[in-house]
């Protein structure tokens, strides 16, 4: 179905589960399948698409489904073959001399990555506390903000007298500045 | 603003019904040309409504989900793409704040030169570097363009950084409409510190403060029109629960919707057909992705989305290079290849240092309108353009070398990864296809031109259409031609210099019929 409420069922979602599948990362030592969580939101993502978009996505899905037999070898369609033999024949493709066949695989490529590299057990294998970062980050800044009660022109000279540049990546920089308007506005002031 | 939810803001939720809605002026679009002239028009004192496609979101509502986000956030949920030789994607917001929201934040002036063209070859002796310097001055102050705090920069942007240090190439600090950015690394999909000054944190507060009213979720359908002269809009509201519309009757229609939207809106409308310049000239900075492999980790987690730029190559050859810190999930998109193979390089992530170069394009693209209403983006990167590509990628390669990098990948299908300095002649050897490249842009602009004769562009000098009185485009669509920078701050700067014209036209006409009354 084409609209607000676009879902991938029956053959639609084979295929798609299919190349999800294949293109979802997986590490020996990571005990997570993502092939469901990322279909889930693929399918998320289509459905915020005009409909326009959406078709395209539907056209690409079924191009993949019956070129793959015809360019990339064999003849069962992707969706009825295993990972090793999608990932094989995406691969083929995504080799194409023509650029609208690579385009089509690369289209999968970007959105399926773009999903399963931003999951925070992925983020969390490869070493990214990125929502810790941003929780972080946050907090640090609402106390540099509090720090810098100078509307105009606060920023970056106010800065040197609460936090050191060596500290201001830091995951929980240590304040030592002032607290108060007045210090603040004697410290950056010529 | 970042919170608290402004008076004058109103959602779907917040009425009832159709609305017939009357004001001085109504603004379509709350981005960075929107919001600038409704705020400027506001704050002297006119009656002004902006009506915006998207939906509001606070500070607190920007997640790390990504694919949330670009739904939430982006056009189209970020799925765009200009048709062409080969596809360029482009991000464009839709919601309150518009693409300022998810841009990177750089404040660039327009350089001279450009504008010296403008008043020569466009016949817009208004467009001096001297006249719109109040224009700029206003808009740095209001959107806090400021260098960033020391030690925000990052690994990425110093990466950078060394690579032009070692070699001698010439390094611009970027100015960013930023207040205390603290390097979070998620620019893109809204800034979740709200140290980005966005048009959410600048122009509207000071909107709301002088009794401006803000729809959202409004979508605007048609500009209506009383002999001759624009009168307003009407359109709909994207109510969940029931289809609802609206009509804005105003002196002065303001089109601040994007270099896409606008050109769209007025060739559905049919205005602008006698000059047969809507849609045309379309300019795109094209840029192409890359990233560097180091021994050492580069904590690209950290640090702000973009530090400097290096401008030795632009006066000369209209190259920029620049460094552009991403997240996980972005990164990912860059590199070669899929599931195994993409999984084994992004173990070393953290490695990683993501850029790309953009050039000033000699092409022009054209957007139109197909039967049934159905838009037709279409822009081809040119050879010219393209062995520009091909230099400017050499050029990157040989700076990410020169900061210790041990591989250097590229957007290019043939030669997606190049292992030493040596490799580099490869790239002029058998220089990659237009087909054979992958591109992004995020600067689109010049769709409705402002030119100084009715024959030459789609915009008087005021903004205003030679074809409708009364009707002003306040976006992208206006600049005369490709600036060659990031275009935000030169797209306030023209929509806040319009803004004060038209805003001094109404109030000296309201102030002659007052006299006369």
């Amino acid at each position: 179905m084409i609209g607000p409420n676009f879902t991938l069922r029956g053959r639609r979602r084979r295929i798609a589960r299919a190349i999800v599948d294949a293109m979802v990362p997986r590490w020996p030592e990571f005990p997570h399948d993502l092939t469901e969580p990322v279909l889930a939101s693929l399918e998320s993502m289509v459905q915020g698409y005009p409909p326009a978009l959406q078709a395209g996505f539907t056209a690409a899905l079924f191009g993949l489904e019956f070129l793959s037999p015809a360019m990339g070898g064999g003849l069962r369609p992707l969706s009825k073959c295993d990972r090793a033999t999608v990932n094989t024949r995406l691969e083929k493709l995504a080799d194409h001399q023509l650029p609208q066949v690579r385009q089509g695989v690369l289209l999968f490529k970007i959105l399926i990555s773009m999903a399963a590299y931003s999951r925070p057990e992925v983020e969390a294998f490869l070493g990214y506390r990125r929502r810790e970062w941003r929780d972080a980050r946050r907090k640090f800044r609402d106390s540099l903000v509090a720090n810098d009660p100078l509307e105009l022109p606060a920023t970056p000279a106010a800065l040197g007298a609460v936090v050191s540049p060596a500290d201001y990546l830091a995951f929980a920089p240590a304040l030592t500045g002032p607290t108060t308007a007045e210090s603040a506005t004697e410290r950056v002031t010529p | 603003m970042s919170s608290a939810k402004p008076a004058g803001l109103f959602e779907p939720h917040d009425t009832r019904g159709d609305l017939a809605l009357h004001c001085d002026v109504v603004v379509v679009g709350s981005g960075a040309g929107g919001a600038a002239s409704a705020c400027t028009l506001a704050e002297a004192g006119l009656d002004v409504i902006i009506l915006e496609e998207g939906a509001w979101y606070r500070t607190e509502e920007y997640s790390a989900d990504i694919p949330e986000m670009l739904t939430k956030l982006m056009r189209g949920g970020g799925a765009t793409a200009l048709l062409g030789r080969s596809p360029v994607p482009y991000l464009e917001g839709r919601c309150v704040g518009g693409t300022t929201v998810v841009n990177g934040g750089m404040c660039w002036r327009t350089p001279e030169k450009v504008l010296d063209e403008w008043v020569t070859d466009r016949q817009l002796p208004q467009m001096t570097a001297k006249t719109l310097e109040p224009h700029f001055e206003h808009v740095e102050e209001v959107i806090h363009a400021r260098y960033q705090d020391p030690g925000s920069e990052g690994g990425v942007s110093l990466a950078f950084k060394r690579g032009a240090d070692a070699l001698g190439w010439k390094l611009s600090q970027n100015k960013r409409n930023q207040r205390h950015c603290v390097g979070s690394n998620d620019c893109v999909t809204g800034c979740p510190s709200g140290a980005k000054q966005s048009t959410v944190q600048t122009w509207l507060p000071r909107f709301f403060a002088a009794g401006g009213r803000l729809y959202s979720n409004a979508r605007v359908a048609k500009i209506s029109s009383r002999r001759g002269r624009a009168s307003g809009v009407t359109g709909i509201i994207t109510d969940a629960y029931a289809k609802r519309r609206f009509s804005v009757e105003a002196e002065a229609t303001i089109l601040a919707c994007g270099a896409i939207q606008t050109p769209l809106m007025l060739l559905r409308n049919k205005i602008g057909k006698r000059c047969g310049h809507v849609g045309r000239h379309f300019t795109i900075h094209p840029n192409i992705k890359m990233a560097a492999h180091f021994e050492e980790p580069i904590d690209n987690l950290r640090g702000t989305h973009q530090a400097w730029q290096c401008v030795e190559f632009k006066e000369e050859e209209g190259i920029l290079l620049a460094p552009g810190a991403l997240p996980l999930g972005f990164m990912s998109a860059v590199f070669p290849g899929f599931g195994r193979l993409l999984a084994e390089r992004m173990r070393s992530a953290n490695h990683i240092a993501t850029g790309g170069v953009l050039v000033d394009d000699q092409a022009e693209g054209r957007i139109r309108v197909l039967p049934f209403g159905v838009p037709y983006v279409r822009y081809d990167v040119t050879d010219a353009d393209q062995n520009k590509f091909v230099r400017a990628a050499a050029l990157m390669s040989e700076l990410y070398f020169a900061a210790g990098a041990t591989e250097v990948y590229t957007p290019f299908h043939h030669l997606p990864i190049i292992h030493s300095p040596d490799d580099i002649q490869k790239l002029y050897a058998a220089p990659p296809r237009v087909e054979d490249t992958e591109y992004f842009t995020a600067h689109l602009m010049g769709t409705c031109r402002m030119h100084g004769h009715p024959k030459g562009g789609v915009l008087d000098p005021q903004g205003q259409a030679w074809d409708m009185p009364g009707l002003y485009v306040a976006d992208a669509a206006t600049l005369p031609g490709t600036i060659g920078v990031n275009p935000q701050v030169t797209i306030m700067a023209l929509a806040h210099r319009i803004a004060q014209g038209l805003a001094a036209r109404l109030l000296s006409a309201r102030a002659r019929s007052t006299r006369a009354s």
